[in-house]
């Protein structure tokens, strides 16, 4: 077993106070998301585990006591590795000075560099960089001191979905490389189901689902594997028939529906479009 | 969406490919599906659905055809439009519809009271809920 959790802590929210009470065994090695609604205690779950804010109850990593009833080991005695949505690389440092101020292993900073294709770069100071690009930088340099743990606060929400794609390859070539047990909170459904081995949703600071992604995500009613959510735009008459305009994301579709169907729903509502894996079609 | 009120009485399973059959109202149907991941067995009560522009008919049907959902059905409404019709078909003790082209249902002359065949796809079956 490598890292067992069991903490509380009360949060006072904006809204409501509560209190994050989360009881989690994760094996090494694992990729865990982190998933749930802002506000619901995903960020204060990683601050503890980092030593960054102080909790009630005991977190031990490799037989390694974190934090119990009487004491709580220090963030830099912790060694984790973080990576967060802004880089917080030191301006006046090269990239390779970056990554050596974590420890002075050159031949290792170098095998990062290269590993996510930043070899090039490793004169350059941080502002002439992209944003792409110093995310890798500051995931090189959470890898310098080969972490057992790596903790990411939704590390790629800040960059365009192109980038984001070659990041998240980056993440798991280097998980996959270093052994590392992986915490990530995230919001990107494609993000999780592509890196997590599992995932928990946090809501009001309980984890309320536990499982793999594709359990968890692959939303479906019974045997209808194709699913996703929407809003209902209008219902419209053709004919006998009625024909329904949902926007989903930043796309619209129809579906068609029979008189029976077309009086259960309201203009305004949430719906689930779903249809049998046989039926879509690519192109 | 049509509801089926029906029994699993077999589930097939190679590699992420299920087939499953069941049985409502004294007919079996078939349903092709990928992975389940509702906990069904035999034995297992479920809702079934299909949509009325799914189902077609058929009248004094012969010969050999690969539909695996056969249900024999008396129309109890015809609702015409102008291009499109919806049939109300009584299957046992349920009623389900189907939509056509008006034309179909005119080549076809349906009438209330006929006796048809209403004919689904395996693939356009699908388990709703698991009762």
């Amino acid at each position: 077993m490598m890292m067992k959790i069991d903490i509380s802590k009360k949060l006072y929210g904006i809204s409501q106070d509560m209190s994050l009470d989360v009881k989690l065994e994760i094996k090494e090695g694992e990729f865990l998301a982190i998933s749930g609604e802002s506000g619901s205690g995903k960020t204060t779950l990683l601050r503890i585990l980092a030593g960054l804010e102080d909790a009630q109850g005991e977190i031990i990593v490799s037989e390694k006591i974190y934090l119990d009833a009487h004491n709580s080991l220090a963030t830099q005695a912790r060694g984790i590795g973080f990576v967060f949505q802004d880089y917080a690389l030191f301006a006046n440092m090269s990239v390779e000075q970056n990554l050596l101020f974590v420890k002075k292993d050159k031949n290792l900073a170098a095998h990062l560099l290269s590993l996510t294709g930043l070899n090039t770069l490793a004169k350059r100071l941080p502002h002439s960089l992209s944003g792409g690009q110093k995310q890798r930088v500051a995931l090189c340099r959470a890898f310098m001191s080969k972490p057992k743990l790596l903790l990411m606060d939704e590390p790629l929400s800040a960059l365009d979905p192109k980038m984001r794609s070659q990041l998240q390859e980056d993440i798991l070539k280097l998980h996959n490389e270093f052994a590392t047990t992986t915490l990530m909170v995230s919001h990107d459904p494609s993000e999780i189901y592509k890196l997590a081995s599992r995932m928990i949703v946090l809501e009001d600071g309980k984890i309320i689902n536990d499982g793999t992604p594709k359990e968890i995500l692959l939303k479906t009613q019974g045997s209808q594997k194709f699913s996703l959510r929407g809003e209902l735009l209008e219902i419209k008459k053709a004919d006998i028939i009625y024909i329904a305009v949902v926007a989903i994301g930043q796309q619209i579709v129809e579906v068609v529906l029979d008189a029976k169907e077309a009086k259960q729903f309201q203009v305004g509502q949430i719906v689930q479009v779903s249809t049998k894996a046989f039926a879509p079609s690519l192109s | 969406m049509n509801h089926i009120e029906a029994k699993v009485i077999k589930i097939e399973q190679k590699d992420n490919i299920t087939l499953v059959s069941f049985a409502s109202q004294g007919q079996n149907l078939r349903m092709m599906s990928l992975g389940l991941n509702t906990p069904i067995k035999e034995g297992s009560q479920v809702t079934l659905g299909v949509k009325a522009t799914s189902i077609a008919l058929a009248k004094n049907l012969s010969g050999e055809i690969s539909m695996s959902n056969q249900l024999p059905c008396k129309i109890e409404a015809l609702n015409k439009g102008e291009l499109l019709c919806s049939i109300t078909l009584r299957f046992g003790d349920a009623l389900i519809e189907s939509i056509t082209t008006l034309k179909s249902a005119n080549t076809m002359n349906l009438e209330l009271e006929d006796e048809v065949i209403a004919l689904i796809k395996a693939s356009e079956l699908s388990i709703l809920e698991v009762r």
